[in-house]
């Protein structure tokens, strides 16, 4: 080619190429003016609380700028906006201490998560199907104030029902006025692993009704009864950095540790002494170790006090349990109950605690109360190196308490089911029974019959794929969060931290919306806060005991929120009486003969009851004990797995009566061979595209077996049969290595 | 004196709980494989917690280790980098460098520990997940191989602001993420040459012990042994 | 049979170059476009993403390494026969040579091939090369990757010119016997050969020196292949044994690869006259020689590992032994040894059938022990925690097969267009030239074969 020809080719690509960019403007990206003023690079560190479960965390979350797509005013286009980066421990929170479990490091993940839902949408599809359309925030919270209204009208404003998450804190206490203003029952918490049995014995043993806070710091001999405490009871991380400091936190001194359970827990890994239990006997056994320490004069029977007088037979000698009767109702050896039991009353401080399976039995109050009577045998209540009861602020309320109380969640799915409970308008925030009930409760059908159901929800699950409308609410960073931690803290805390971030989507806090819908029905409900910031602030600036309050909210905000010791912390409370307790063997249901397993459905440490299943990290973290990954699975044993041919990840069904499941089975040396244990978070039929339709939930099949005393789910009560239905097929991923042959097995 | 960075894990105070592996994850822009590559084996955990069963019901242990590159002083992954990839740095860390790896994998044979990672496929992230990256870590393109750093990202914004400020980087002023994240705070970092540092400290401890240590690869990190008895 | 004269050695031998029949298009159509699938999927392999093998962790390395492994074995065919049987005077060799030399030249370039296409980034391999880059960064010579790069690069350029020069002769007979275009090809390649005695005696001194300096190449060769294990601290990797273990098993594998080429040369190129049992029969002895060789080896390595009870080497011993690969060793130790023994070392079956019969179970035998000594090591490392799995996936397997077909479709133009049979090696065996032959063997004219 000459030259000539060259210039010309070049000159004729090169302009067809310029023009085609220009005079298109769909292909044109617009660039909003940057909502935030951050040095590019240079990150800010701001405080935020991890609501992913009930500890509180306290974080601190780093914030950076970065180029983002948003939607303003329905163009979209890119800005430039400070974004969370990484969330951390803040190190100066008395509950976190600067460490984070897994679950809160991919707590990140809920604001980026692909299916989030960005906007309000109203159902246009039938319930469950989830076809919605978008509706502005003016129409939705429209729908919602003309539904309560409708009530209003009808003088029905008691067939207004609101599902919540168990909370504490301003949230709560602002749904509770909303509740109370309009007239409706107060609030129903769900919680599939609730600790109501606990509260109650700690309020029968100690005045408390409430978790208890461990001191493992300071504690030379801790007896755990089945809690998981280093994964996911109560509060895993500030137990954790307690543990730490307890092993090896004292030059010369290390506390040892006891796990007593049917099934090994990531927790119980850890133990120096690892001591399997019959199901449902645990309260016998610490009642064995009481034995032994009082016989063997260790400790003087009426140290005790309150709580040992709530144990039939305490004062005199608690002859019930002697250690060769324990020993044959629990399974444990007459020479390890005396063992433990000396180690106890010796060893101190020492602390016992039960959590778990055990408080998941029929029998589950006498368990608590018999292990707070060996707290209170060796006096370390409120002392260090024992259990102590994080100080509650007490939330200054105002206005009328909620009408009636509700009902617990079975007795409302029942009732809603039979017409006794005519719920006519639902609303459900920060909780999933569709997903996290028994089917035995009929959730489902029960919410089939409400004519309205609101949620508040983030992201499409089983539950808000129910709704009529949905409001979604801010995601945590996004949003002003707050927590009042119930333990883990031997200082009062209330953690509250302005959002991190501006909101990516069209979302609202839903405190906001609540307080607009009240100022929007035909009567409003005159709630004495504007926005849900002003809630906060006016309970908890207070807290710091300033002149100023703004300087002090300022500073709150500033450290994610307040610490301290209460001026006023609130007295124990007058024990309601209550009889002396015996052991009462558990209540399983299921024939003995037909299904001969126990079921241990359990918190997994990535999903906990299965909220967390959405986030692609936590599938993809390795289980501590099997190393499965995007996978749920079954634990047998390995003498019942040869019994029943059944080899590691075949697929077996087990089934209880009331459905069954069916899942990859991993043969596992750490239960016994009545055991059947399975990890509660997968089995989701609409959570994201990282959750839906993935592995089995255990929940469904549960039986719907209530403690007597407070109503709640004893889901360790459930017995199984278990088969094998084929071959391994590829749904259970494991992290490790299969050990195929044991090592050297040529030589003899 | 120059730096030589290490770590010391406390396997006592160690309890299994996997943040270590999330807190890495976050950091480091490690993609996350997905189920399918799951399966097949290339989940990509620079840090893993490893967890060995022992014995039978009812006398059954488990043992957790965390399992990182141990940056080995004779590290057996950087004499067979036929493109000097795999190198070591003056602080003492095993450096990968990304833009000189072309993927022959040999690195990852020779380490016996198994804490080298490739990359099977582009990273990809369901958008708006990739605004979580962090600018201050490279994402890995296909073919290459990847491992921990002891997050050199943060040693080298700690070490400049220290000169920037005429000033020694402080003992414990450096924290990987994993030794962040982790609550019971079994993970602690520094610098192996201040014999005044905590983790110079804790390597003296007689329940200290290396992994693999008969190997010869010289690793720097100190495994303190978990007792069983107060 | 008929014994061929100088008149037919030329017309017989050159009748491939000279006439085509439809049945050679349709052979290389064929085989041809399995060449293609198999370029392909390699294009597939580096657009979609190396993670469409079956590599993972642990295991990073399997079937293109074995492949690699595997064929520069193959290529070790041609030093031994070609230049250990013209330092030895072995007549036999005569219409062998070749046959091997192509060999040799061919499963290096695709042996060679196979390092790059196991790379993450293969558009970088040209980093393997010491060239002066702009960033001063030269490869690492510690690497055996880079002594891998030098060795083959040094084999083949030996192989080539061992190949070449013994062709020259023949081409300048292709170039007297044709016209045209053809002529003037084939008058550059033969270099302007008359076969004057000054020339004769350069090329016999240019082909006695490669014939020495070849072979410690070809066992350097192997060695450093080997080494690529040997320098790993990988359980059964890091052995003595290796370097003589690699080439002897090259040289089996080599020998089995001559035996299949030749048979096969021999049935579709009609060269009856030309390739009789006895060749196949002394190759048989051979390939029955380096057979218990082999064995010998394995045997001895594994005999030492099982003895030494190192945990982590008896961990992968024991997986081939009687684990999950037992299958395949087992089968491996039957078509190396057992079967090859048996038949080549009873007269009756050391036929031409036999001979390849045990040369084809030699070739997967030998495939599959490069494949147990690198899979089996890889996924049972020091940590059991990281122990894997490997499955081959569908890119690893049709590569596999491809370089099968690019051998064979190399092999086949290469008969199409260069006498497979040396024709002047041939003619010079009926009249051995004084000149040609040492002292010793004119007054013991022993062990020689006149045709």
């Amino acid at each position: 080619m000459d030259r000539r020809n060259f210039i010309k080719l070049t000159a004729l690509t090169g302009s067809a190429t310029a023009l085609a960019s220009c005079g298109n403007p769909e292909h044109t990206i617009i660039r909003f003016l940057p909502e935030d003023e951050l040095t590019p690079g240079i990150a800010e560190w701001k405080p935020s609380v991890c609501p992913l479960c009930a500890s509180g965390c306290g974080l601190t979350v780093r914030v950076m700028d970065t180029d983002v797509e948003v939607t303003r005013e329905g163009q979209a286009g890119v800005t430039r906006m400070a974004v969370a980066k990484k969330l951390e421990g803040n190190p100066d929170h008395p509950v976190s201490r600067g460490g984070l479990c897994a679950r809160g490091q991919a707590g990140i993940q809920v604001t980026y998560h692909p299916d989030r839902i960005t906007q309000p949408l109203k159902r246009t599809g039938n319930r469950g199907e989830a076809k919605y359309e978008a509706v502005t925030w003016d129409q939705a919270i429209a729908e919602l104030a003309t539904q309560l209204d409708g009530l209003a009208t009808a003088a029905d404003q008691k067939s207004l029902a609101f599902v919540t998450a168990r909370r504490s804190g301003r949230r709560a206490t602002l749904v509770q006025q909303f509740l109370a203003k309009f007239g409706a029952p107060a609030a129903m918490a769900f919680e599939l692993f609730g600790n109501d049995v606990l509260r109650r014995a700690n309020g029968l043993s100690f005045g408390r009704e409430q978790l208890p806070t461990l001191d493992l710091a300071r504690s030379r001999y801790v007896l755990s009864f089945g809690a998981d405490f280093l994964g996911t009871w109560n509060s895993p991380v500030a137990h954790a950095e307690a543990y730490g400091a307890m092993r090896q936190g004292r030059p010369g001194l290390r506390g040892s540790f006891v796990q007593i359970e049917s099934h090994m827990t990531q927790t119980g890994a850890n133990a120096d002494e690892w001591v399997p239990v019959f199901p449902g006997t645990e309260g016998v056994l610490a009642l064995g170790f009481a034995h032994v320490i009082v016989h063997e004069k260790l400790r003087p029977a009426d140290a005790a006090g309150r709580a040992g007088a709530l144990i039939a037979g305490w004062a005199s000698g608690l002859e019930e349990y002697a250690p060769d009767r324990v020993s044959k109702l629990t399974g444990v050896t007459v020479h390890r109950i005396e063992e433990i039991a000396r180690h106890f009353a010796e060893l101190r401080p020492s602390m016992a605690f039960a959590g778990g399976p055990p408080l998941a039995h029929t029998n589950a109050l006498f368990t608590a109360v018999a292990v707070n009577a060996l707290n209170a045998l060796v006096g370390n209540i409120n002392e260090p190196g024992g259990i102590f009861f994080t100080p509650q602020v007490a939330t200054a309320d105002t206005g009328p308490s909620a009408s009636g109380a509700a009902p617990s969640f079975d007795k409302l799915a029942a009732g809603i089911v039979a017409g006794q409970l005519p719920v006519k308008v639902l609303l459900v925030d920060g909780a999933n029974p569709v997903f996290a009930t028994p089917q035995a409760w009929k959730v489902k059908e029960a919410f089939a019959k409400v004519p309205f159901i609101a949620s508040f929800g983030s992201f499409l699950d089983e539950t808000s794929a129910q709704a009529d409308l949905i409001l979604p609410d801010h995601s945590f960073l996004e949003s002003w969060v707050e927590a009042a931690p119930e333990s883990g803290s031997l200082v009062a805390v209330m953690s509250v931290a302005p959002p991190a971030m501006k909101p990516l989507y069209q979302t609202r806090a839903m405190g906001d919306v609540l307080l607009e819908v009240g100022r929007k029905l035909q009567k409003p409900l005159d709630l004495p806060w504007q926005t849900y910031e002003e809630a906060l602030k006016t309970a908890i600036a207070p807290l710091a005991g300033g002149k100023d309050i703004d300087e002090d909210w300022f500073a709150i905000r500033k450290q994610g929120g307040w610490w301290g010791n209460l001026s006023k912390p609130a007295p124990p409370v007058a024990a309601a009486s209550k009889a002396p307790m015996t052991f009462v063997e558990p209540q399983f249901d299921g024939d003995v003969q037909q299904f001969p397993f126990h079921f241990l459905p359990y918190p997994s440490a990535a999903f906990l009851d299965g909220s967390l299943a959405h986030l692609p990290w936590l599938q993809e973290l390795p289980d501590p004990l099997t190393s499965a990954m995007w996978s749920s699975w079954v634990e047998v044993n390995p003498q019942t797995a040869e019994r029943l041919g059944i080899s590691d990840r075949d697929i077996v069904e087990i089934a209880s009566a009331h459905g069954s499941i069916q899942t990859a089975a991993v043969v596992s040396p750490g239960l016994a061979q009545n055991i059947i244990a399975m990890p509660v978070g997968q089995g989701h039929s609409m959570f994201t595209r990282y959750a839906t339709g993935r592995g089995a939930n255990p929940i469904a099949i549960l039986a719907p077996v209530m403690e007597p005393e407070t109503g709640s789910l004893a889901w360790a009560a459930t017995r199984v049969k278990i088969s094998r239905v084929g071959d391994p097929d590829g749904r259970l991923i494991l992290f490790a290595g299969a050990k195929e042959e044991k090592p050297n097995e040529g030589l003899r | 004196m120059a730096h030589k960075w290490g770590l010391a894990v406390d396997l006592d105070r160690c309890d299994g709980c996997g943040a270590c592996v999330t807190a890495c994850h976050a950091e480091n822009n490690i993609p996350t494989v997905g189920e399918m590559q799951a399966a097949r084996g290339r989940a990509m955990h620079w840090i893993r917690v490893e967890r060995y069963w022992e014995g039978e019901f009812p006398n059954v242990r488990l043992k957790f280790r965390p399992v990182m590159c141990q940056q080995c002083d004779s590290a057996p992954c950087e004499p067979v980098c036929p493109t000097y990839a795999s190198h070591h740095t003056a602080d003492g860390l095993n450096a990968q460098i990304y833009n000189r790896c072309i993927g022959t994998r040999y690195c990852a044979n020779a380490c016996p520990y198994n804490v080298r990672f490739f990359d099977f496929f582009n990273p990809a992230w369901d958008k708006p997940l990739q605004l979580q990256l962090n600018p201050d870590v490279s994402v890995r393109e296909v073919g290459v191989m990847e491992k921990c750093t002891f997050c050199s990202q943060r040693i080298l914004a700690t070490t400049i602001q220290a000169k920037a400020e005429k000033r020694e980087v402080k003992d414990g002023e450096i924290k990987p993420a994993c030794a962040q994240a982790c609550p019971a705070k079994a993970i602690v970092f520094g610098d192996l040459n201040d014999p005044e540092s905590e983790v110079s400290r804790l390597a003296e401890s007689p329940r200290g012990s290396k992994l693999l240590e008969d190997l010869g690869t010289r690793p720097n990190v100190n495994y303190l042994q978990r007792l069983t008895e107060a | 049979m008929k014994l061929p004269n100088d008149a037919t050695i030329t017309t017989d031998l050159l009748h491939p170059l000279l006439n085509t029949s439809w049945r050679f298009y349709l052979l290389v159509a064929f085989l041809g476009s399995i060449v293609l699938m198999g370029l392909s999927t390699w294009i597939f392999q580096m657009v979609m993403g190396f993670g469409m093998t079956g590599i993972n962790n642990p295991i990073f390395w399997a079937f293109y390494i074995t492949n690699f492994v595997f064929w520069i074995g193959i290529s070790h065919a041609g030093t031994l026969i070609s230049a250990i049987l013209r330092l030895v005077n072995a007549g036999w060799r005569r219409p062998v040579t070749r046959c091997a030399e192509v060999i040799t030249a061919f499963a290096l370039m695709i042996g060679a091939l196979f390092p790059i296409i196991h790379l993450g980034r293969p558009w970088l391999f040209f980093w393997l090369v010491p060239y002066p880059s702009s960033r001063m960064i030269w490869p690492n010579f510690r690497s055996p990757l880079a002594w891998d790069f030098f060795a083959i690069n040094t084999y083949l350029t030996g192989s080539l010119l061992f190949l070449f020069l013994p062709m020259i002769p023949d081409f300048a007979i292709v170039r007297d016997h044709s016209t045209g275009l053809r002529r003037k090809i084939y008058g550059v390649l033969a270099l302007g050969w008359r076969g004057t005695t000054k020339q004769w005696h350069r090329l016999e001194t240019a082909m006695s020196i490669m014939a020495v300096g070849i072979i410690p190449v070809a066992v350097s060769v192997h060695t450093i292949v080997s080494f690529d294990f040997s320098m790993a601290p990988v359980p059964m990797w890091h052995s003595t044994i290796f370097g003589p273990y690699f080439v002897a098993g090259a040289i089996f594998s080599g020998i089995a690869g001559l035996i299949i080429a030749m048979a096969t040369l021999r049935k579709f190129l009609h060269l009856e006259n030309y390739l009789y049992p006895l060749h196949f029969q002394n190759l048989g002895k051979l390939l029955l020689m380096m057979s218990l060789l082999w064995g010998y080896f394995v045997f001895n390595e594994r005999l030492t590992v099982w003895y030494g009870n190192h945990e982590a080497d008896m961990n992968v011993f024991w997986v081939t032994q009687t684990g999950s690969f037992s299958p395949l060793f087992w089968t491996m130790v039957t078509v190396n040894f057992v079967i090859p023994v048996i038949i080549l070392g009873i007269k009756r079956f050391r036929t031409i059938t036999g001979c390849v019969i045990a040369s084809c179970g030699v070739c997967v035998g030998m495939w599959l022990e490069r494949f147990l000594i690198v899979v089996p090591s890889l996924g049972h490392k020091y940590l059991p925690y990281s122990w894997g799995t490997y499955t081959p996936q569908p890119v690893e397997l049709l590569i596999t097969v491809s370089t099968f077909a690019a051998m064979t479709l190399l092999y086949t133009l290469f008969a199409k267009f260069v006498p497979i049979i040396s024709i002047w090696e041939l003619k010079a065996g009926k009249h051995p030239s004084p000149a040609l032959f040492p002292e010793g063997a004119r007054e013991h004219p022993l062990g020689e074969v006149h045709i």
